[in-house]
């Protein structure tokens, strides 16, 4: 058993300042690094400095306007707490992993959707600055039962720019839980790097509980290799602007991924979910899941896009976002997509966004339950179909606390 | 027991107000059942509705007691309380809340209404289980979400199992012959005249006789265009069937 438990200074100087209107110039990068980190922060910079942050009129920002929230910050790295406890042959903090070649090789590979989309703003802006994060790496074979939790608490004013990557070997399985907090203003640029060895099980639970006025940015990276698995839940109830982009890319024979979600959000909360699943292999399921309840002038947004390559044959992609609005204020954005290029596969798609349906309520009510009762029950139950894909029963009833809270407070 | 005099009501519509219900009396003593018959259109489903509480009705006029006490003042959960039950001719489908969470959620927000004390989870298992024997109904079925997937014999046996659980006074059947085969009808009918008794009267709505033939009515009346256009007993209800309801068609 080993426990991690990291407070970290960041450099005082930070690689860029921002100029006025959109171009960035760089400062002093963070020092004692290897070379090939610092020359890799330095191109990243300068991707970076191209593209400027992302615009709406980028095709996968078109919902979400990073700008105007993240204006006020000069890009000097804030201090981040964060705890990583678990049980790992390795688990260390970044700065003291760049020697291990995969590392290397990992963090050196080109942003995801860089090629496609040419939207990696924020991916190179995490790169320019990397230096801070854990890394854990879980041997061949090895089943953590403890699931790790990652905790963060951000404070006010800063800004803040880590990079967690989690490599298991085939067959290993664990459970990763992220917890996260803050209070005040503060912009995180985050970075996930995620590589599951043939046959290996990850279960990832999230529980964005950022203060209402943060930014939260998020790119997560997931390479699957031949069946292997990967679970992924995240309950976005706090944040500002929060901005979660994620992609797998399915590279082996027989690898599951699925991507599930319950945005709970009010006052004038936005969350994008961004999802790209790549099948690259043959016999691959995909499933993306989110449900989102919207009240008052909250904003919510679900792209989920499913990339057939040629040759993945019997491929089972699936995605489905289904959103209640509980305020006429509320908005909901949804975009599902599919591009096939095999002809033997199984794909669909699937979105609502409504309010609540009177019949079911009147049913309700003309057994007894009183409105707010039967608002309960059936917001409830729309929330438990979801909240179902954690596999473990503890963390559900920890989740399901949270829940609880807030719909209380929402009727 | 249910009073109801000149009852009136409309819903908007998008050509504006039309009135659908136009001055409907009916008297139904405890114990007694009553049947109404009637084409489609004429306004059947409406009164299940309105006596119900459902609020796209507007009710224009009249009015409506049980046990003298006034439904159209309450909101449908009180109705349930006071001892109205409708059994829907639709059940509404309702993913992710099973049918134990959702027969215990009923019964005891029926109870706390009434000021009764809620039954515990073993005393409500017990309960669940003896009803489900009573009517025929597989113990399997608690675990399903509410109607969903439900063939259609089993919707309307869940109907007769809810009402068999909240033990109402007046029970409204809208229809619930619909869509089931003799054999089906026959369960639901049983279930129905097991809870026949002295002091609970029935309101049973149908388009067609046949579900009458298992549910003996008391008095038949037949319903056309908005109002009661014809009231007997049940050979009444032979005589449409053989008859049609053309007559009333043009009476009203």
């Amino acid at each position: 058993m080993t426990a991690q438990s990291n407070i970290m200074k960041f450099p005082e100087k930070s690689p860029y300042v921002p100029c006025d209107g959109d171009t960035y110039t760089a400062c002093k990068l963070p020092k004692s690094a290897p070379d090939w980190v610092k020359e890799f922060r330095s191109d990243a910079f300068a991707r970076f400095k191209e593209q400027g942050l992302p615009t709406q009129k980028l095709e996968r920002f078109k919902y979400t306007g990073i700008a105007k929230a993240v204006k006020d910050f000069d890009g000097v790295l804030g201090e981040s707490k964060y705890t990583m406890d678990g049980e790992a042959a390795y688990i260390a903090p970044l700065s003291d992993s760049f020697e291990k070649d995969w590392v290397q090789e990992l963090i050196t590979q080109e942003a995801p959707g860089a090629a496609k989309y040419g939207d990696s703003a924020l991916w190179d802006l995490n790169t320019a600055y990397l230096s801070e994060g854990v890394v854990v790496d879980i041997p061949a074979g090895k089943h953590v039962d403890k699931a790790f939790v990652l905790a963060l608490e951000t404070p006010d004013d800063s800004f803040t720019s880590l990079r967690f990557i989690i490599r298991l070997g085939e067959g290993a399985s664990a459970t990763l839980v992220e917890n996260h907090s803050g209070q005040g203003e503060y912009w995180k640029n985050h970075a996930v790097q995620i590589v599951l060895g043939k046959n290996a099980r990850l279960n990832h639970v999230i529980n964005h509980a950022d203060s209402e006025d943060a930014t939260y940015t998020m790119n997560a990276h997931i390479r699957l290799d031949r069946d292997s698995y990967y679970n992924g839940f995240a309950l976005n109830i706090g944040g500002g602007l929060m901005r979660h982009q994620m992609q797998a890319d399915l590279e082996g024979t027989g690898g599951h991924v699925s991507f599930n979600g319950l945005n709970l959000l009010r006052g004038m909360q936005h969350s994008d979910t961004t999802i790209l699943v790549d099948h690259k292999a043959a016999h691959c399921t995909s499933n993306q899941f989110y449900r989102s309840l919207l009240d008052e002038k909250a904003h919510g947004v679900f792209q989920g896009k499913v990339h057939v390559y040629e040759g993945a044959q019997k491929t089972d992609g699936y995605q489905l976002s289904n959103a209640m609005l509980l305020s006429p204020d509320a908005t909901m954005d949804t975009k599902p997509e599919l591009e096939i290029y095999a002809d033997d596969v199984k794909c669909s798609h699937g979105a609502t966004t409504g309010q609540m349906d009177e019949e079911p309520l009147f049913y309700l009510r003309s057994r007894g339950l009183s409105e707010k009762e039967a608002r309960l029950l059936l917001i409830r139950a729309f929330v438990e179909e979801v909240v179902e894909k954690i596999e473990s029963e503890a963390l559900r009833a920890e989740f399901g606390r949270d829940i609880e809270q807030w719909l209380q407070t929402a009727l | 027991m249910i009073k109801i005099e000149n009852l009136k009501c409309q819903i908007e519509t998008d050509e504006g107000e039309k009135e659908i219900l136009k001055g409907i009396s009916l008297d139904i003593p405890a114990g007694e059942v009553h049947a109404i018959m009637g084409p489609n259109g004429s306004g059947k489903s409406t009164l299940s509705y309105v006596l119900a509480g459902r609020d796209e009705y507007e009710v224009t006029g009249g009015s409506a007691t049980l046990d003298g006490v006034d439904l159209l003042d309450m909101e449908p959960e009180e109705r349930a309380a006071a001892g109205l039950f409708l059994a829907f001719q639709y059940p509404v489908e309702i993913p992710g809340v099973n049918m134990s969470t959702f027969l215990k959620t009923s019964l005891n927000a029926i109870r706390k209404q009434r000021g009764e004390e809620e039954l515990d989870a073993l005393g409500m298992l017990k309960l669940i289980k003896t009803k489900c024997k009573e009517l025929g109904i597989n113990d399997d079925m608690m675990k399903r979400a509410v109607n969903v997937g439900f063939s259609g014999g089993e919707k309307k046996r869940n109907e007769v199992l809810q009402m068999a659980m909240l033990e109402p006074k007046f029970c409204v059947l809208d229809e619930t012959d619909s869509g089931l085969d003799i054999d089906a009808l026959k369960v639901v009918a049983d279930g129905v005249n097991a809870m026949r008794s002295p002091d609970r009267s029935f309101l049973v709505i149908t388009h067609y006789q046949r579900l009458l033939d298992y549910i003996k009515p008391d008095v038949v009346h037949v319903l056309a265009g908005g109002k009661i256009v014809k009231t007997g007993g049940p050979e009444l209800a032979k005589e449409l069937e053989d008859k049609g309801y053309a007559e009333f068609l043009e009476a009203a």
